[in-house]
This record gives C-alpha cells, sequence and structure tokens, in this order.
C-alpha cells in the first residue's frame, strides 16, 4: 500500500504539477520549438548554426517560463505597479537615449541591447487587471477612463519609437483586460464607432512610412520589386505549396532566396511552401489548442486577477499568431510581428515565455479564495 | 486586496464567462478566415501560384548558335570563334537602373558616354531578356567586377564567342565581316532564328552566306536564384552550329598577292580557268576583320569610312577602271573573227593617228615602225588599234566585247558587285541628258579602241575575260564558296561548275594569233612585260596603262599621285593546260609593265613553281 502510494504521488501529472507546470501546454510548446528548428534549419539555407543559436534561445525561453511558473499570481499583483512603471520609464529614456536601427528608435542599451516595449507586454495586461480587480466591478465610467489612460500612454510611446505593430499588441493585451472585467457593451460599441469615425483623422497623423505600409497592403502589385515585394513573394510560397507542399528543404520560394526574412516574420510561409497546407493547419491547430487551454485556465480560475491575466495572455497569444499569419497572406498590412515560439529571435520569444509561465503560474497554484 | 461579496464574485464571473465565450467564437471566426484564405491560396489558386513561384526560378534562355567555321581551299582556317567576357544586365532584377549604371561608370566598367544609349536600349528591350553592356571586358575590368559583385544584383559577365579571322587583312575583302544585328538585319533574316545576342554576317561571304553559317539556337531552362544566379541547369536543348564553308581561295597565293601589293590601292584577281574556281581575290587598301568585327566605335568606324584610300570599299568586283590596252588581245580577235585585219598585213605606226576633221592627233604612246596583228598586241601599239576601231565601229566592238562578260555582273557568289560599262551608241544616248552629249562621236570609237573613254570593267570581270582568252572562249561562273559542309551529316554540298561560252564559233588560228602576241608580251624583246618575268616562262599576258587624266606623258612624273595612270596586267599560265587566269590592277601606279606586272610576276612564279614540284 505504502508503495503504490508513493507510486501514485510521483505520477507524472502531479510532478509536473508540484513544479507548476501545465504538462498538455508544454507538449504543444515542444512541439512547436521543434516545428521552429526544422523551419529554421530550411529557411537558414540548411545553417546548422541558425538552428543552434535557435535552441540556446529556446532553452532560456524554457527556463525563463518554468522560473516564471513557480512564482503565485498573488506577487505579479503585487509587483505590477512596479514593472509598469519601470517599463514607462524606460519606454521615455528610449525616446531620449535609444538606440536608432533602420530609422526606429526602439533599443535602449544598459550593457545589453533590449527592447522596452517587449517588457511592456508583461507589464501592460499585468497593471491594467491589478487595477481593475481593485475597483467596484462592472467598473466604473472614471475607473474606465484611467484603465484606459493606463493603456494608451505607454502605447503611445511605443508608436513614437515608431514601432506600430507592438503598440497594438501592448494596446490590446490591456484592452482586452478592461473589456473583460465588464465594461458595458454600450461602452464597447461607443469605442467602436469612435474609433471607426477617428480613422479618416488619424490617417494624416500616421508617419509616411507607415502610411505607404498600409497602401502596399491595399496594392501589393503596385510596386512588385519595392514595397510590394514582401506579400508577393510570400503569397507566391505559401500558394504554390499547394495541399501537400513541395518537402522540407525543397521551397523554391525560400531555397532560392525569393522571400525575404524568411526566419522571422515570414517563416509561416517557409512551412506553408514546404508542408502544405495539411502541414499548416497541423500547426494552427496546435496554436488554438494552446490558446483554448489558456482560455479554460481562465475559467477555472476563481480569483478575478488570474482570470484577468490568464485570459488577457491566452488572448493576446492568438493575435500574435492571427496577426502573423494574416501578414504573409495578405490580410493586414506587413507590420513586423513574429509567429510566436516559431519565428528566429530572442526578446520577443523570452517576453512571450514569461508570459506563458505566469498563464501555467494561474492553472497551477492553489485557489487563494475558497469557494 | 479588497474583499467582495460572494453574490457579485458569481455576477462577475457570469459576465467574464459571458465574454470569454464572445472572445472564443471571436477566435474561431478569425480561424476560420484565416484557413478559408489558405484554401484559396493553396488550393484552388495553388496552379497559379506554383506557376508564378516556376517564373520565378526558371529562365529560359535561347543559346546562339556557334557561327560556321571558313575554311581555305586546303582546309586552312580562315574565320572561327573565340570566346570573350562581357558584361550582362537583366533589367527586372535591378531596382535603380540609373543608379546602377552610373556605378558601373564609375568603376569603368561601361563607358560613361554610352550611359544615355544604354537606358533607351533597356527600356526598349524586354525586362527579363540579358542586356549587354559592354562587349568585351579586359582582364583588368574582370577582376573589377567580381570585387564589387555583390552591390550588383542582376549584374553578370557572360562568354560570347566572336568571330576571329587568323589571317586578318588578307582575306578581309573576300570573307567580309560580322557585326552585332542592327534593325536593318532583322528585315534581311528569320528573326525566329535569332537570339538578338549573336554576331550576323554584314559583307562578302560573311553576308551572302549568312543562311548557311548562322545555325539554329538552342534553349536552355535554368534554375536561377533571387540574384539571377544559375543555380541549376534543367533542360537543354543544344544550338545546331552553323555549317562549315570551304572556299576556293588559296591562302598562300592570298598572301603572295596581298604581299605584293604593298599596300598600293588596287586589286588582284585570280581565277581558274578549268571551273571557276578564285583562287585569288585581294583588294587593298584591307582593314583588320577582327577589329570592325569585335566592335568599333562610331568615330573609328567614321575613320575608316572617311579615309580617302576606301580600305572598306571592295575594289575587286565593285571598282571599275577603264580596261586601257588588255582590251586589245579581246579587240585584234573581234577584228581578225569579223574579217577587218589580216594577221600577215603589216601597217606603220608613226606614233600618230589621224582622224579627218579632228585637228589634234591621236597619240601613241611610243613609235612602233611596221606592226601586224602579233606584234601590236606585243608592243601594245596604239595606232594598229585606232586603225581597228574605226574600221570595226563601235556597235561591232561592243557587241563583240559583250561575248567576254564586259557590261554585265559576273554573277559571282558574293554580292555588290559592279558591272561596268561597254559604250555604244544606244548607251550614250540612254545615260546623258543633254542632245548635245548623247551623240556618239567618232573620236570616242578611236579611244574605244585602246579601252579608254567611256569603257569600265571590273577585275572580276578581266579575270573572267581572261578565263575565255585563256581557254579559248569557255569560261566557268567564278565563285569563292567551294562546298558548304553540312555540320550535322558532314557531307560536303559542292557549288555546281557552270560553263559559260559565248565565244565558241571562233576559229582556233585567231585564238593563235592573239595567244602568240601575249605570249611575246611576257616573252619577247620589245613586248611590254619583257624583262619582268622570268626568260621563257609559259605565261601569256598584256598590260594595261589607262588614263585618269588627259596629260602630256613626258611629264608623268611631276603629276599628282591620284592623277597618275592606273597599271593592270591580264594573263595566264602555265600555256597548255591554264592554272590561273589573273587580273591585277594598281591604282594611279602609272602603268602596267612598271606597277602591275612585277605583282603578276610574283603570283604566277608560284604557280609555276608548284606545278614543276607537282609534276616530279
Amino acid at each position: 500500500m505504502l508503495f503504490k502510494k508513493h507510486y501514485d504521488s510521483l505520477s507524472s501529472e502531479d510532478l509536473f504539477r508540484k513544479f507548476h507546470i501545465d504538462l498538455p501546454l508544454l507538449v504543444a510548446f515542444i512541439i512547436l520549438f521543434s516545428i521552429s528548428l526544422i523551419a529554421i534549419y530550411s529557411a537558414s539555407n540548411s545553417d546548422i548554426n541558425a538552428v543552434i543559436d535557435q535552441s540556446i534561445r529556446i532553452a532560456i525561453s524554457l527556463a525563463a517560463m518554468i522560473l516564471v511558473a513557480q512564482m503565485s499570481p498573488l506577487n505579479y499583483e503585487r509587483i505590477a505597479p512596479w514593472l509598469y512603471s519601470l517599463c514607462f520609464i524606460l519606454l521615455g529614456l528610449v525616446l531620449i537615449l535609444g538606440e536608432t536601427r533602420n530609422g526606429a528608435t526602439r533599443w535602449l542599451n544598459i550593457g545589453i541591447s533590449f527592447q522596452p516595449s517587449e517588457l511592456m507586454k508583461i507589464g501592460m495586461p499585468l497593471m491594467v487587471a491589478r487595477y481593475i480587480v481593485r475597483e467596484s466591478l462592472p467598473p466604473s465610467n472614471t475607473s474606465i477612463a484611467l484603465a484606459v489612460m493606463i493603456v494608451i500612454l505607454p502605447t503611445y510611446l511605443i508608436y513614437l519609437e515608431p514601432d506600430l505593430g507592438t503598440s497594438v499588441l501592448v494596446a490590446f493585451s490591456g484592452l482586452i483586460v478592461i473589456f473583460l472585467s465588464g465594461i458595458k457593451k454600450r461602452y464597447l460599441v461607443i469605442a467602436f464607432s469612435l474609433f471607426i469615425t477617428s480613422l479618416p483623422l488619424i490617417w494624416p497623423m500616421i508617419n509616411e512610412f507607415q502610411r505607404k505600409r498600409v497602401l502596399t497592403f491595399l496594392n501589393p502589385e503596385k510596386d512588385p520589386l519595392g514595397a510590394g515585394y514582401h506579400i508577393i513573394q510570400s503569397k507566391i510560397a505559401i500558394g504554390s505549396g499547394g495541399l501537400f507542399g513541395k518537402g522540407w528543404l525543397n521551397g523554391s520560394q525560400g531555397q532560392l532566396d525569393f522571400l525575404p526574412e524568411r526566419t522571422t516574420d515570414f517563416i509561416f510561409s517557409i512551412l506553408a511552401e514546404e508542408f502544405g497546407l495539411v502541414g499548416i493547419a497541423i500547426i494552427i491547430c496546435i496554436y488554438l489548442f494552446i490558446v483554448g487551454r489558456g482560455i479554460l485556465i481562465a475559467i477555472n480560475s476563481q480569483d478575478l486577477f488570474s482570470r484577468l491575466i490568464a485570459a488577457s495572455i491566452s488572448l493576446t497569444f492568438f493575435i500574435y499568431v492571427f496577426v502573423n499569419i494574416s501578414m504573409t497572406i495578405g490580410l493586414l498590412p506587413v507590420v513586423g510581428v513574429p509567429l510566436p515560439l516559431i519565428s528566429r529571435g530572442g526578446t520577443s520569444m523570452v517576453t512571450l515565455m514569461i508570459l506563458l509561465g505566469m498563464l501555467m503560474s494561474v492553472g497551477t497554484h492553489k485557489r487563494l479564495v475558497p469557494k | 486586496m479588497s474583499f467582495k461579496s460572494v453574490i457579485t464574485q458569481k455576477e462577475d464571473q457570469n459576465i467574464f464567462l459571458n465574454r470569454i465565450l464572445f472572445s472564443s467564437l471571436l477566435i474561431l471566426l478569425l480561424a476560420t478566415i484565416i484557413f478559408t484564405r489558405l484554401v484559396f491560396l493553396q488550393i484552388y489558386d495553388s496552379d497559379q501560384y506554383k506557376l508564378r513561384s516556376l517564373n520565378n526560378t526558371i529562365r529560359t534562355q535561347s543559346i546562339p548558335p556557334s557561327r560556321g567555321l571558313i575554311f581555305d581551299r586546303n582546309n586552312n582556317v580562315l574565320a572561327e570563334n573565340r570566346p570573350v567576357f562581357q558584361l550582362e544586365m537583366i533589367p527586372e532584377q535591378v531596382r535603380y537602373i540609373e543608379k546602377t549604371l552610373n556605378q558601373l561608370a564609375e568603376l569603368e566598367l561601361i563607358n560613361i558616354k554610352k550611359i544615355d544609349t544604354l537606358k533607351e536600349k533597356i527600356d526598349n528591350s524586354y525586362q527579363f531578356k540579358s542586356i549587354t553592356l559592354n562587349t568585351k571586358l579586359s582582364e583588368k575590368q574582370i577582376a573589377i567586377f567580381a570585387n564589387n559583385r555583390n552591390i550588383f544584383k542582376g549584374i553578370d559577365i557572360k562568354t560570347r564567342l566572336i568571330r576571329y579571322y587568323p589571317k586578318g587583312e588578307v582575306f578581309s575583302h573576300a570573307l567580309g565581316y560580322v557585326g552585332s544585328i542592327s534593325s536593318n538585319d532583322y528585315l534581311r533574316f528569320d528573326s525566329a532564328i535569332y537570339t538578338g545576342k549573336e554576331q550576323i554576317g554584314k559583307t562578302s561571304i560573311e553576308r551572302d552566306y549568312e543562311t548557311s553559317l548562322h545555325g539554329y539556337p538552342g534553349k536552355e531552362k535554368l534554375l536561377v536564384n533571387v540574384r539571377g544566379r544559375v543555380m541549376d541547369r534543367l533542360d537543354k536543348e543544344p544550338f545546331q552550329a552553323g555549317n562549315n564553308l570551304i572556299l576556293t581561295l588559296d591562302t598562300k597565293l592570298q598572301e603572295i598577292a596581298y604581299d605584293a601589293m604593298q599596300g598600293k590601292k588596287g586589286a588582284v584577281v585570280g581565277i581558274d580557268p578549268s571551273n571557276g574556281e578564285v583562287l585569288i581575290f585581294i583588294s587593298t587598301p584591307a582593314y583588320d576583320p577582327n577589329k570592325i568585327s569585335q566592335g568599333m566605335s562610331n568615330s573609328e568606324y567614321a575613320t575608316f569610312q572617311n579615309n580617302k584610300n576606301k580600305p572598306l570599299f571592295n575594289r575587286a568586283i565593285a571598282g571599275q577602271y577603264p580596261p586601257g590596252s588588255t582590251i586589245k588581245p579581246m579587240l585584234a580577235l573581234g577584228g581578225l573573227e569579223m574579217g577587218y585585219i589580216n594577221p600577215d598585213n603589216y601597217i606603220p605606226c608613226e606614233g600618230r593617228y589621224f582622224l579627218p576633221n579632228y585637228s589634234r592627233p591621236f597619240n601613241d604612246w611610243d613609235t612602233h615602225g611596221s606592226v601586224n596583228t602579233k606584234r601590236a598586241i606585243q608592243a601594245s601599239c596604239d595606232v594598229y588599234f585606232y586603225e581597228l576601231a574605226v574600221e570595226m565601229g563601235i556597235e561591232n566592238m561592243s557587241s563583240f566585247l559583250s561575248k567576254f562578260n564586259f557590261g554585265k555582273k559576273t554573277l559571282i557568289d558574293i554580292g555588290s558587285e559592279k558591272k561596268g560599262i561597254i559604250p555604244n551608241r544606244a548607251w550614250k544616248k540612254n545615260n546623258f541628258k543633254s542632245k548635245q552629249n548623247q551623240t556618239w562621236f567618232k573620236g570616242e570609237t578611236v579611244i574605244a579602241g585602246i579601252g579608254q573613254g567611256y569603257m569600265l570593267a571590273t577585275p572580276m570581270q578581266l579575270a573572267m575575260a581572261t578565263t575565255m582568252i585563256a581557254n579559248r572562249g569557255s569560261a566557268f561562273q567564278p565563285h569563292l564558296v567551294r562546298a558548304i559542309e553540312n555540320i550535322k551529316t558532314g557531307e560536303l554540298n559542292y557549288t555546281p561548275i557552270e560553263e559559260i561560252n559565248n565565244l565558241e564559233h571562233i576559229k582556233e588560228k585567231h585564238w593563235d594569233i592573239i595567244h602568240e602576241g601575249m605570249i611575246a608580251v611576257v616573252n619577247e624583246r620589245r613586248g611590254t612585260a619583257y624583262g619582268i618575268f622570268q626568260p621563257n616562262v609559259p605565261i601569256a599576258g598584256k598590260t594595261g596603262s589607262s588614263q585618269v587624266f588627259s596629260i602630256d606623258k613626258s611629264s608623268n612624273k611631276e603629276v599628282p599621285e591620284e592623277l597618275r595612270d592606273h597599271g593592270l596586267f591580264i594573263g595566264f599560265a602555265p600555256l597548255n593546260t591554264p592554272k590561273i587566269a589573273l587580273t591585277v590592277i594598281i591604282e594611279n601606279g602609272g602603268g602596267g609593265r612598271l606597277a602591275a606586272a612585277p605583282v603578276a610576276e610574283k603570283i604566277m612564279r608560284a604557280i609555276l613553281d608548284s606545278e614543276k614540284k607537282s609534276a616530279l
């Protein structure tokens, strides 16, 4: 009996739970990481060093995720204002002291060079959630106005860098919290109508470069060798992949360098070209599984803060996937959002894995509030 | 952390669940949109994208055929193909064409002056076809380009075969030259079998045998990457090389003749009397066909064209000269045949001839004393032929000389031939405007007797006439191409030998008389070419000096060069079975004996020497 009990307590599920790891999510991540390595090897013209680099990033990200998962959601709530304020100051510093690369000032160099906007992806949902759970629900007009301010100020700083893609995603991760907290439907309708009607006013304020991106998105064939090149070549890669794809390392668009940025923003096109609709459908299903699992964690968690951040992380994760895939298939303008967990790149993956670590933390920590 | 009642928590949870449900539905909707879009891209429009992806990576390139080679009669190569390196651009792969051209000019890879022409050329071409920017890169330029290759996307070095003529100037007028295709050339040939990159024949054999020499282009499917670099060859349909030509020309004789001309203006044509094969075809001054074929600048070409010695002018078939005294044997034959002269009658020559009603006498170049037909030819007595001409009349003269093919083209197998002039009353009437000038004067008949006045002949015509003399009547259609070698089967397609004979009924003894006269020209004292040749050679010949300008003979030395007489020589050898009928013309050479005969001597000696050797 003793032996049996001991055996039970060592069942894998419990073991992972003890270390605050959600096994189904971990399995999904590992599958996506494997796909990432396979895709990067192909996209980098069989450069094994690119694969090794990515493996190191994956290892660091996984470590960060596990570390973050050990903290209880209560701690996140505690550090939220500090993290948010730190991010806000850093964003301000970027505009003054930041490094400019390719015409955008996004990096801050403090020994290592990093993007504070990435950190804000974590700070934003935490701060909004913390603010909202302390107000009466559904939130009053004033608290909504304040919450919106919490979202808009850093978003604007990121927009100034300029980094349209990140600013939209950061804003989304905050706004989704306000939405989930139970803001009245009529506010949503008003906000939505305001957004639509203000578009013609915002348009001239957006800088030249970003306007061009949007115009190119609307008509890529106008400048096939210039601005429209990425999207055209990406569509050719995806379309020519067909149902079953051209096979690993056989995609001509990728192997012959027609597709630019194919290890990062356009890695989805490589996958679509080489593994076809079937391969892509499997990958999308894995993403949907992660999102679904995240939503389930949110529903099952008992305190509002946990629920809000779990849901916000899950939905933001989906939006990353949606925006990246949509830009490769020409549904959205090219905004420079990587494909979560698959695209090559360090910071964005670590940030994302920290967020997913928080999701695991919510899913595996004991409930704070009695039923 | 603020506390809330259980009830509100329950309500919160309901609102939250509602919102989550709404979000989940939204997620499913967005996922469906993506999936639908993917189905459209990867299934419905897949074929279109597959094609575009192929078009991205596959280039069909036509490969210019290699041009047929040209050999002389002894299989010496006269025209071959050699590789050169050139700079080419595929416009659709170059984003900033103007900037790129300027960068290339900065590195001196292209001529800065050509930028505008190149831009125009690029604008008017297919953007996926490569365009030549520089036809001949030096080794240094190749190195410079290699070092900067990464900044020049869409630009590459290609090898190309260009024509090379190992014998250079010697064969230039016979072979002609090639050049890049101009818009005019497309009218001449089927543009479907031209890739636009090959060279095309511009003159002479290269032009007139273009269809045989060109061949058919091949096709090549290439796998290229985004920079247009060829990654793989997928499919290759090889070109069919052009056919080879075997000429009738003899390199050794060509070189002897060319050297003997010493760069003087003139022409040498030698024909094998037994079949019409042209053994020697020289027009001087010549040009270097390699220089022209490799592409000359406009200014270089202009200096060529404006050169007063006209090196591009093909004197052998397009140069028209008064035949002068070389016409005498033929006129004598006509006189004998028509009974105007008795070969044994001697007439006195006192150095001048008087025509009734003409105040000034017609001068002879010398005083010959008593001459018969043979002696008149031997010593080139003018008075004898003045008298003959007056007796025959211009109509008889012109109709008889026409039988020697004067006044019409020889129809040799290369173009731009001129037909010369055999004047008579009708000709004069048709070719002069004013009534006064249309009348034929008797004095004009007199000077026609010594091949002066309006009479003009090309060196090729004179060589053909000499063939008729050598063969006692018959000649053969002169031609430069002996055979076309079918490159696929190796079969030789010989040019047919066509006999021409307008002089069938001439009595043998009359031929004998003019032959004797012509042998005496070379071999007997008082012969106009006596002493130029070795003693007792089996050569028959006739000198001629045609006046460019009517001047007093005694002051010849002080006459400017361009007004001096043309020197001519016609002849054949050996006597019994002639191997060559030769014409030498030297413009402003100062007379047949001194200018033309020595050239003929060198050629004849070479032929007779090799005859002797083969006899041994």
